[in-house]
């Protein structure tokens, strides 16, 4: 059966459509080219007037895995009960989270309803890959995927110590990725997670480890090159040295230069722009770190934007999250050590306008999103749930595109903190276009998932319609209507279908012989076979409700 | 790559989820483990469903237990012994029926689930401990009684990474009738128990992290231990590279344990200001972690204890331990169980499910929650799985309400 989206006002940077007047059809879950006349349309949706994008993909949010979990459970006072509607009521059960920790179910339908249909776990530790497969897994309307964190695990460092060569390092990479069904390479603060197993309390960029005498810079290179190397579209996502730490900023630019040219993304880089100046030794270092990206091309960033009131943090930054539970908001957290392999930390936050440092980190966001000139190289996330609860995209999206509300909002700030910003000296206002590029084609693009986040012919009809308005954060918070596949699944900002979606990975061509090194060292030093750390396609699809989409071939 | 077929099976019959078991060791019943041995020797073939105590066949069964729920109107789904499949499906099963949910072990999960809430904790897992603790205390646990291979796996193996193995210090600190023979070291070294009955553990415990705070303390003793019998124990735990605290909540089984299982987390976060050290909650078994867990993520809340008096169904799952009931007159009650279950009354209705990583496949987590490894049906059987049954019982319920 053909469906047809008539007169729909496209928006699609993917192909350089701004507002383009255009009819869509849709067969089989693909857009395809006009049909014949003699093909019979089944369903016609008349959009006069309506915006068209693809539907959104977020390219860095904590949707699932131990961190997330352990979140949940830490913070029963988040808890409510509440009356569902079919089809929610049907999957769901009446306990009703806090936006910071949904379950997945609300995950899955709160981001459709805001018209994603993606979203990618940035941190799967590699031994707890199965978890957060499991959880994604129950995350229905959506695809999902996850980046493997390596640069903490023994196994890698262990190389890098003994000098091996790249080949080696990008057969272990390549090998990861096929084990843990992963689509990208995450490290999170190169070195140090591991370093705090050694009772280390930082790790800057190039100070040796303590054990085994190598530096993050050195990691970075090692695995930006074999990200480069194995062939696969995502860079390597870094999450620096020193997350939240004033004066970061100069780590963070010294990073950018770690992975010798070669494309590496920064993520959550709020977090990692903090200079040392003013009465209270933290300051805005936006500006120095938005010059930086729009000069070196290789590199991209996603912002990681605060946003104000309660929330919690999940981070494999074990390190790091040791010394912010001094801060945590309620006073209570979880720091694991994890199977030589990774860590996490998980330490609740409030978020408060009145609080300097608060203010200053939202103002450092917004001020990090108006200076980067490119919106291909600067991506729209909240790092849910760290900096806010991924619910908070429509508020963000204003925020950026409407300057007076804005600076309404950067009146009623922390006075200090507005005086050490120079947020209302930036008159950007994100138009719809831009928008839609770093929400839709540019994360698609980055991720390389060539059939998502555009509308030319033979792209996933993942399809979202919006009334225009000039409040845009209603205009984002609730679409008009959802395709998934091709199927309507929302209407009205309502879910009318419950469907399932995908899990996309990445599992480039290596060699198998790589293996037998890293069984023995499964059977030296782990408590697991190595042949029960994979996890088959089988895993994933389970009760049929999933199913793993490659994007590379061998 | 190909995944290759797993040559080792996992065993379900502890929370330490042993994957090194052989076809050949269970065929051949070589198994180190009594747990393990009486897992694998377990008979679960050829038994048919039952309505009222009578045999009779799947759909019956079904159509009886269906029957059953569509008249309860407060059903509570317990037991829950099962995978995390299993645990899908009967969050699942409770939705559909507004049932509320519980698992056997409900009670002694609170207790370490109380602290997590409360104050959170800092732990870690067992590949960790292998490769680093030079210092393992087991408080009010010899941990075999539950984990009986631990030793053999985590702690006396043949090398280590960071540490020698053999060198590791090992201390009981009280317990009741704990057996320490496992803490001798290869080289003959015996382990250092301080004693104290298991009821004297909260002052003990809470003498002892305040020790590792340099709080000054007056009394000479503590329910019969030496202070500086605990401050030397402090200075060995702050002097570790990595000390491992050990504790198993099932063996704390007193009122407000969750108290003392906080003084042990505390006296770690103490600990990591200056030295590293974690936390390590061990037992497990029931697949207890997994249903917990899955019943986090797909509901947001953790698993509670049951209020048996406000329901008037339980649906019993026993997987993994067929001898175990929900409490005496309890009725009706719905077994979806282990073939080999045993009644002493017969259930309103029992259908025998499969058990996972012995007469099907599955998925389960390990006791220190961050590892999760597949079952493999060990010796496959004719029993339907759990989820299957569920699906069953739930096109019944949905039939009913079309």
């Amino acid at each position: 059966m053909i469906t047809l989206l008539k007169n729909a006002k496209v928006i699609d940077p993917a192909h350089g459509k701004d507002g383009v007047k255009q009819d869509i059809y849709i067969r089989d879950g693909r857009i395809i080219a006009k049909p014949a006349e003699s093909e019979k349309i089944g369903q016609v949706y008349d959009l006069n007037g309506k915006i068209v994008m693809a539907g959104a993909i977020d390219m860095h949010s904590h949707i699932g895995g131990g961190k997330v979990n352990i979140a949940r459970m830490l913070l029963p006072e988040y808890q409510a009960m509440r009356q569902l509607e079919e089809p929610e009521a049907h999957i769901c059960g009446a306990n009703c989270s806090h936006l910071a920790t949904p379950n997945t179910t609300d995950t899955g339908m709160r981001y459709i309803e805001m018209g994603y249909t993606a979203a990618f776990e940035p941190a799967v530790l590699a031994v707890n890959a199965r978890q957060a497969h499991m959880e994604m897994g129950d995350t229905p309307m959506i695809d999902k995927g996850g980046y493997a964190m390596l640069g903490n695990d023994d196994y890698l460092l262990r190389l890098l110590s003994q000098n091996a060569d790249q080949k080696t390092i990008n057969d272990y990479v390549a090998w990861t990725l096929h084990a843990t069904q992963t689509i990208g390479i995450k490290v999170v603060n190169p070195g140090g997670i591991s370093a705090f197993k050694f009772n280390e309390r930082r790790q800057d960029l190039d100070q040796q480890h303590a054990f085994y005498q190598i530096t993050p810079r050195r990691i970075l290179q090692a695995l930006s090159r074999a990200v480069h190397d194995i062939g696969i579209a995502k860079p390597l996502h870094v999450h620096c040295n020193n997350l939240g730490v004033a004066g970061n900023f100069q780590t963070t630019l010294d990073t950018m230069g770690a992975s010798d040219g070669l494309p590496m993304h920064l993520t959550h880089i709020q977090f990692h722009s903090y200079g040392t100046e003013g009465d209270k030794k933290f300051s805005s270092a936006a500006a120095n770190i938005a010059e930086a990206i729009n000069k070196n091309k290789h590199i991209t960033a996603d912002v990681g934007q605060i946003l104000f009131g309660q929330t919690v943090t999940a981070s494999g930054d074990n390190m790091m999250q040791h010394l912010n539970a001094k801060v945590a908001n309620p006073k209570k957290s979880v720091i694991m050590d994890i199977e030589c392999d990774a860590g996490c930390g998980v330490v609740p936050f409030k978020y408060r306008d009145e609080n300097y440092v608060n203010a200053l980190q939202w103002a450092i966001g917004l001020e990090v999103f108006l200076s980067v000139e490119d919106p291909w190289r600067v991506f729209l996330t909240t790092d849910h749930p760290n900096g806010a609860p991924f619910t908070s995209y429509p508020h963000l999206i204003r925020l950026l595109m409407d300057k007076t509300f804005r600076n309404d909002a950067f009146d009623k700030l922390n006075l200090d903190a507005q005086a050490m910003s120079n947020l209302k000296a930036l008159n950007r206002e994100y138009s719809l276009y831009e928008i839609a590029t770093m929400t839709r084609a540019a994360p698609a693009k980055l991720i390389g998932l060539h059939d998502r986040g555009h509308l030319g012919v033979g792209a996933a009809a993942d399809i979202t319609v919006y009334t225009e308005q000039a409040d845009k954060e209603a205009m984002f918070a609730k679409p008009d209507l959802v395709f998934k596949d091709g199927e309507l699944v929302v209407k009205e900002g309502k879910v009318i279908k419950v469907v399932w979606g995908a899990t996309h990975t990445a599992k480039p061509a290596f060699d198998l012989g790589v293996e037998k090194e890293i069984k023995q060292y499964f059977d030296r030093y782990h408590t697991m076979q190595m042949d029960h750390f994979k996890i088959s396609n089988d895993h994933i699809a389970e009760d049929g409700r999933n199913h793993v989409i490659n994007h590379t071939q061998g | 790559m190909n995944i290759q077929q797993n040559t080792m099976h996992t065993c379900p019959a502890c929370g330490l989820l042993c994957d090194d078991i052989s076809s050949e060791a269970v065929s051949s019943r070589q198994l180190s483990c009594g747990k393990a041995a009486a897992f694998y020797a377990r008979v679960t073939t050829g038994v048919t469903p039952q309505v009222g105590g009578r045999a009779a066949s799947l759909a019956e069964a079904v159509t009886a237990a269906a029957n059953i729920l569509k008249q309860s109107k407060a059903p509570l789904v317990a037991g829950s012994s099962t995978d995390v499949h299993g645990a899908r499906a009967l969050v699942g099963l409770s939705h559909r029926t507004h049932a509320g949910m519980t698992h056997l072990n409900a009670s002694s999960t609170l207790r370490n689930m109380k602290v997590l809430q409360h104050k959170g904790w800092q732990t870690t897992t067992l590949t960790e401990v292998r490769n680093r603790a030079d210092v393992i205390l087991m408080i009010g646990t010899d941990v075999v009684s539950h984990n009986a291979r631990f030793f053999e796996r985590v702690v006396w193996v043949p090398e280590a990474m960071f540490t020698a193995p053999s060198a590791r210090k090992i201390i009981y600190l009280g317990g009741d009738q704990l057996d320490t023979t496992p803490g001798i070291s290869p080289e003959g070294v015996a382990p250092q128990v301080i004693d104290c009955a298991t009821a004297q553990l909260p002052a003990v415990v809470s003498c002892l992290r305040a020790l590792v705070m340099n709080k000054p303390l007056s009394a000479a003793a503590v329910a019969g231990v030496p202070i500086d019998q605990l401050r030397a124990l402090a200075e060995i735990l702050k002097a570790a590279k990595y000390a491992t605290l050990v504790w198993v909540s099932k063996d704390l089984d007193y009122d407000h344990a969750d108290l003392t299982i906080e003084n042990i987390t505390e006296t770690v976060v103490a600990l990591n200001q200056k030295s590293r050290a974690m936390g390590l909650s061990l037992g497990g078994s029931d697949g207890d972690t997994s249903v917990n867990y899955a019943h986090t993520w797909l509901n947001g809340v953790i698993i509670d204890a049951p209020a048996w008096e406000s329901h008037d169904t339980v649906v019993w799952v026993n997987s993994y331990s067929p001898q175990a009931m929900p409490p005496a007159g309890t009725q009706p009650v719905i077994v979806l169980g282990a073939p080999d279950s045993t009644f002493d009354a017969a259930p309103a209705v029992f259908i025998p499910v499969a058990t996972p990583g012995l007469d099907c496949a599955g998925q389960q987590f390990r006791v220190d929650g961050s590892v999760t490894l597949p079952l493999t049906a060990v010796k496959p059987a004719d029993a339907p799985t759990l989820s299957q049954v569920i699906a069953m019982i739930e096109a019944e319920l949905e039939g009913a309400s079309a």
